[in-house]
């Protein structure tokens, strides 16, 4: 196989630097070859080789490490410790800016940049308007890049990389910066760059693009390889390593006020299902829902419960305190609501009921909760809702 | 420790670089490349009005040449080597948005910067002779051939100089305002403004070994004098300039990796 990137055992430190004396300190560590005394160690230990028709995705929380790692590998900075191999024509667009300069034209800046890669005035002549109706950013290309902004940054810089061909196409999260249409565009490109060989390598936290785009990934944590395998695999452990996380805060964050000093929801169901499979109805079935809130100062508090189309918009919804309806009390701390949605006359579909809980005042939202279900049935009717109507003579 | 990627020198790159520099130092301006001749004839005029009608300033070894011609044929050429310096220390720091974001040979930067300054004074320089040849002074032309190598390795010494100073501005920035001084010092005590023989005899010792003596001196002697005096020192400039321009470079790779955690 071919390798056009190899890791042995890098470690990056990036100094520490804020006094004039630790720059001093730094300056004659690097001098006599030695490792900085103090500094945060931003990688550690990583091998990793890439080779050629790959496609490999970086996944990671944010300050994992990403950054650094796409840095260390295209050469902008010199590991502390540990070999870098690169045998490979890179492009790199790392961050926002890709190395343009803001006070000069894109024009300009295009120019620079392609003869940085290696394009000859010529290769360049001949490739300029492709570069520009891929960047599509009309007249601006002669104005200074500080007035751009971040999206036609990211437009020209990618322009500029689709011109120079390169072996391994290096990507910092910045296709998120670009409009819906751009990021289309490029995506289509990079997987044409893949079909003909091209060597991919994507940092991005939109999981949809690492798998849409990636065979392989790479999950980054603090520093480390926590994980490199297959995409899905990968970024399914990443993405339940997140969840984990985030059930983690929320209970931290219940504890830290107490014991359990929020109303929270603590059983939503539709006519006794609340199962994994999605609740069907015909026309004109009764909903009954029923709704447990927990209530850290054994108050009463107050319910909501909406209908929800799918597409997100509201239907209808009701607040239990407006309607006077109190909750029973099921045990201490634990309220219940009962709701009978009759002889529903929403049209067919997929909708969403969903509940939230407040406090016993109405006046802050502290949970929500969503349960898919289907109307089913046939019928010619447009819209969500069947208006009572008879037609006249 | 070692980098096995190959970090070409980009010469299409390099090009851009020098042309970007004049042009942002000349061509913002309303007259833009006129100001590269007209103000070194300013300039000119007003050294010739200072020395020669207020300082009335006489040089005995220039003979019937007149201090104005013995003063210009020095000065423009330090004003270049000077210039290139103090311009090309702040540089690295100047093009943190391309270092941070794009790996290239850094040394391309400073390089660039000096010799885009050499290049604006030499076109200087030239119209500086063509006026003092029209105001009477005979110039040696066909001396030219030599001193453009002469000028060459003065811009080599400038390279080496500026692959150090830069290198080390970026983590002492100290050095921004310490490098003038030092410069305006090395300005006096180099004969630009008077002769070598001015000076005392004990510091005439240490004279020998300022490249820069050396370099004004040779100018003087082919463009004003017409007399070529090249000997075994000539060759060994050349040795110790080169061999510490290869140094400066070898000692500006070894940081040139870490700019990018100081910038």
């Amino acid at each position: 196989m071919d390798t056009l990137v190899r890791l042995e055992g890098v470690s990056k430190i990036y100094p520490r630097i804020h006094k004039s004396r630790e720059r001093l300190q730094a300056f004659v560590s690097l001098l006599f070859g030695r490792e900085p005394a103090h500094g945060a160690r931003v990688l550690k230990d990583i091998n990793l080789e890439v080779v050629r028709g790959q496609s490999l995705g970086i996944i990671g929380e944010n300050g994992a490490g990403k950054s650094t790692l796409l840095k260390v590998l295209t050469g902008v900075i010199r590991p502390t410790s540990g070999r870098v191999m690169v045998h490979a024509n890179i492009a790199a667009m790392l961050e926002l800016g890709a190395g343009f300069q803001p006070d000069f034209s894109g024009m300009e800046n295009v120019r620079m940049k392609a003869s940085l890669m290696g394009l000859s005035n010529q290769e360049l002549a001949e490739r300029l308007d492709d570069i520009l109706a891929f960047a599509d950013i009309g007249e601006y290309i002669h104005e200074p890049v500080k007035h751009y902004s971040s999206g036609m940054v990211v437009r020209l810089g990618f322009a500029v990389i689709t011109a120079c061909r390169p072996d391994l196409l290096i990507t910092d999260e910045v296709l998120a910066v670009g409009d819906e249409s751009f990021q289309k565009k490029c995506i289509n490109w990079i997987q044409q760059f893949l079909e003909q060989g091209g060597t991919l390598l994507l940092v991005s936290h939109s999981m949809y693009v690492v798998q849409k785009l990636c065979q392989k990934a790479l999950w980054v944590h603090n520093g480390r390889i926590e994980e490199y395998g297959e995409v899905f695999p990968v970024t399914q452990s990443y993405l339940a390593w997140h969840e984990k996380r985030t059930a983690k805060e929320k209970e931290m964050q219940v504890k830290a006020k107490g014991d359990g000093a929020y109303y929270r929801i603590e059983n939503f169901e539709i006519n006794g299902s609340n199962d994994n499979e999605t609740p069907r109805f015909a026309m004109g079935d009764n909903l009954d829902v029923e709704l447990q809130i927990f209530s850290p100062d054994d108050r009463p508090p107050v319910g909501v419960v909406g209908v929800v189309r799918a597409d997100g918009t509201p239907v209808y919804g009701v607040v239990s305190d407006n309607e006077d309806a109190a909750p029973v009390k099921l045990a201490e701390n634990l309220y219940r609501f009962r709701l009978r949605l009759k002889n529903i006359a929403l049209l067919p579909g997929s909708y969403n009921l969903s509940a939230h809980s407040m406090d016993p005042e109405g006046i802050r939202v502290f949970d929500s909760c969503q349960m898919p279900f289907v109307i089913s049935g046939e019928t010619k009717e447009v819209g969500y809702i069947r208006l009572p109507h008879e037609w006249l003579d | 420790m070692t980098l096995e990627k190959k970090k070409k020198f980009e010469w299409v790159f390099f090009q851009n670089l020098v042309v970007r520099q004049v042009r942002q130092d000349y061509l913002e301006n309303i007259t833009g490349f006129a100001w590269l001749i007209l103000q070194p004839l300013i300039l000119l005029a007003v050294y010739a009005f200072v020395f020669s009608t207020i300082f009335k300033a006489r040089i005995p070894e220039a003979g019937d040449i007149g201090f104005v011609p013995y003063l210009a044929v020095a000065f423009w050429p330090w004003t270049a080597f000077s210039e290139a310096i103090l311009k090309a220390n702040n540089s690295i720091t100047a093009n943190g948005a391309l270092i941070g974001k794009v790996a290239f040979a850094t040394e391309q930067i400073p390089l660039a910067s000096v010799t885009a300054t050499f290049i604006m004074h030499l076109v200087g320089y030239l119209a500086v002779l063509v006026i003092l040849q029209l105001m009477g002074t005979s110039i040696h032309w066909f001396h030219l051939v030599l001193v453009l190598p002469v000028i060459l390795l003065m811009w080599i010494l400038a390279c080496a100089i500026s692959l150090f100073t830069s290198a080390i501005q970026v983590f002492v920035r100290d050095l921004a305002q310490i490098l003038p001084p030092l410069m305006t010092f090395w300005f006096f005590t180099t004969p630009i403004l008077y002769s070598s023989s001015y000076l005392p005899a004990s510091i005439q010792q240490f004279s020998q070994w300022n490249p820069m003596a050396w370099f004004v001196a040779r100018l003087r002697e082919l463009l004003l004098f017409g007399e070529i005096t090249f000997s075994y020192r000539s060759l060994l400039v050349v040795f110790v300039v080169v061999v510490f321009a290869w140094l400066s470079l070898r000692f500006f790779r070894r940081f040139s990796g870490h700019f990018e955690d100081f910038l």
